[in-house]
């Protein structure tokens, strides 16, 4: 077991291994999503498991603590990505204003199998934000105000953005460019009860040319189309501020090709109930991370470079930096006679003047067949 | 350049000039003019070689400066930027290996030849304002771009030494590096640079890892640039494990460092600028 053990913690099957995560990430560049991740999945497995072998029967890594910790973090690295992978959470939600995330509405959600945080106990309200364009509609900095219960249970407000996160319970919010108007609306259907609701827009400036969305109201069969003109006070030229508080909007509401608008406030009369354009408010697009290896990914990163670093320092420590040392000027004396009868003498350069150089300058060439000589 | 003269322009010829000084110089000292004479006596070039190095850090910085004045951030975005930068800190890192080094000083006619590829290429670019990412603002990229340049520095000083192996395979490459240290001790050096390079581009993909989780969410999404810069340290953790593994002739070490200087080459001056990743801020 360990002479199988040894014969496969060679380094060549390294170079092999490391070859093939060459060939994985060529395969996978510029196109990670389309390629499936066995390409480098295999791989990693292969070199995990040779440097596993190396780990126990390599003297030159498990006799040396700075090299041997260097490769354990280095394992330990891969184990890791391999469990964040498991079970990790992927995943984007749209919050209005003064809407409390709900964690039954989030979208395009990518999760490890061994998933199992607790994305319904997370809980925050959005609040207003903001977002700084520069002339030539270049989006700048993002200021999104939420609010989040401290450890005594009290709602505090925190100001998050770019690349300042919310994390609650080890899941990670980041704003993201998707965000935009919404419309609230309340319906109320002839002889039923109220109920009020929102309806988004697409994200904004991105399609500010098309900012509209359907909607059928509950018990009836006809769909109802709106159309948001929105003033933001966007400029191409100039920089400007996206603001919910600074922006107005007329509602186009389209049903059965009657097309009436509507300002907030005012409500309108349709087929089986009254429709009432509440108020003009926006939302914010979340980015929703969840890999509860990070922080130990770092860690061990970090602690596997420190390793390999006092590796190397020792290493140079140990001899100097453009002197030879004597092991060298001892193999260089004895390859001086084979040199002469290995090399053209109109290849060498010869001094002209009766001076000794100082300074050798005999290549590996020379030294080659003298160790296998030796050997 | 149609833009016309911006501040930042004249500080950059000036730095490119004193560049292009020290490069005609360290040329001369290894001329033929001491042909057949096996140690060069008179080191006389060195110092002025170093001292327009100095010169020419000095005024790249001068450049930088004016240009983060003028458009009011530093030079992380746009190719112009980086070519400027790079070239600052090349500069300095190649500047205090020549000085604490001696014995790699004639490698200069190979690194700063290399460093005007980029001088010529800045020349060609618009140094247009560029607009500054909302997620640049995050510190962890200070300490990404810092690493990331002694990485790339130290590399170029590898393959400087790596030229020197190469070229005395020929008669002329022997009489031009005849005042340097044999192969093996340059090998060593040579390699010495590659070890340091793979911490610092380790330090390097760790600090980008943090930074790209702050900023995109996310520490690692095999965009273009990542997986070119993943490539870039498995060729050099590649390149240490055949020296390792196999006995090296000295000009195929040279090779395999140059090898690996290419992939950085194009990780960093072209990955960013081929595909629209979420490097060149584009959330």
């Amino acid at each position: 077991m360990f002479n199988l053990l040894r014969r496969f913690a060679s380094l060549k099957i390294t170079l092999v291994g490391m070859i093939l995560l060459i060939g994985g990430s060529v395969a996978i560049y510029g196109n990670p999503i389309d390629i499936p991740m066995w390409v480098l999945v295999i791989p990693l497995v292969f070199l995990a498991v040779n440097l596993t072998a190396a780990i126990i029967t390599n003297k030159r890594i498990n006799h040396q603590p700075s090299l041997l910790v260097f490769h354990v973090c280095l394992l330990g690295l891969v184990i890791l990505a391999g469990i964040g992978r498991l079970t990790h959470l992927d995943a984007h939600t749209e919050i209005p204003i003064g809407t409390e995330f709900n964690a039954n509405r989030i979208l395009e959600v990518r999760e490890g199998i061994w998933h199992s945080g607790n994305l319904d106990q997370v809980k925050f309200v959005q609040g207003p934000y903001t977002v700084e364009y520069a002339p030539g509609m270049q989006r700048g900095l993002t200021h999104s105000h939420v609010m989040v219960k401290d450890p005594t249970g009290q709602w505090v407000e925190k100001i998050i953005g770019d690349d300042r996160v919310l994390v609650i319970d080890g899941y990670r919010f980041y704003t993201t460019h998707n965000k935009g108007f919404t419309t609230l609306l309340t319906w109320t259907p002839d002889g039923g009860e109220r109920i009020s609701g929102t309806i988004n827009m697409p994200s904004y400036p991105l399609f500010d040319y098309k900012q509209d969305n359907h909607w059928t109201p509950p018990g009836t069969q006809q769909e109802i189309k709106f159309w948001l003109q929105i003033d933001a006070g966007l400029t191409q030229d100039e920089a400007w501020t996206l603001d919910a508080r600074n922006s107005t909007a007329v509602l186009v509401v389209t049903n059965n090709n009657i097309r009436q608008e509507l300002r907030e406030g005012e409500q309108i009369r349709l087929p089986g109930g009254e429709l009432k354009f509440e108020k003009l408010t926006m939302w914010m697009g979340y980015r929703i991370f969840y890999d509860p290896t990070i922080q130990w990914m770092f860690f061990i990163s970090v602690a596997g470079v420190a390793g390999l670093g006092f590796y190397f320092w020792q290493k140079i420590n140990l001899q100097p930096w453009t002197e030879e040392t004597q092991e060298e000027l001892l193999k260089e004396s004895l390859t001086e006679p084979l040199n002469l009868s290995l090399k053209q003498p109109a290849k060498a350069v010869k001094p002209s003047n009766q001076e000794q150089p100082m300074i050798s300058n005999r290549t590996s060439h020379d030294l080659a067949p003298l160790s296998k000589g030796q050997s | 350049m149609t833009a016309g003269i911006v501040a930042e322009i004249p500080w950059l010829w000036a730095g490119l000039t004193a560049y292009m000084i020290a490069t005609l110089v360290s040329m001369w000292g290894v001329s033929p003019r001491y042909a057949n004479v096996p140690i060069i006596q008179h080191k006389t070039h060195e110092y002025i070689v170093l001292g327009c190095l100095t010169l020419g850090v000095l005024l790249l910085a001068a450049a930088i400066g004016a240009r983060w004045m003028r458009i009011g951030h530093g030079p992380w975005i746009s190719l112009f930027e980086l070519l400027m930068s790079q070239l600052w800190s090349l500069g300095l890192i190649f500047a205090l290996l020549y000085w604490r080094l001696p014995g790699l000083r004639p490698s200069a006619v190979i690194v700063l030849p290399i460093m005007w590829i980029l001088g010529s290429w800045v020349l060609t670019l618009e140094p247009s304002a560029s607009h500054f990412p909302a997620t640049y603002y995050n510190v962890w990229k200070w300490s990404h771009v810092g690493l990331g340049k002694i990485f790339l520095a130290l590399l170029l000083a590898g393959v400087g030494l790596a030229g020197v192996m190469i070229l005395r395979t020929t008669r002329l490459g022997q009489n031009w590096f005849r005042g340097m240290p044999s192969d093996m001790v340059v090998d060593r050096l040579a390699w010495r640079f590659m070890m340091l390079a793979l911490v610092f581009d380790s330090l390097m993909l760790i600090a980008g890892a943090v930074w790209a989780q702050d900023a995109w969410g996310r520490y690692w999404a095999w965009d273009s640039l990542e997986t070119s810069a993943f490539l870039t340290w498995l060729f050099l953790a590649i390149g240490l494990h055949v020296r390792l593994t196999y006995k090296v002739p000295h000009w195929l070490s040279g090779v395999i460092i140059i090898g690996i200087f290419c992939m950085a080459f194009a990780t960093y001056f072209g990955a960013p600028y081929i595909s629209p990743s979420a490097h060149k801020g584009m959330v």
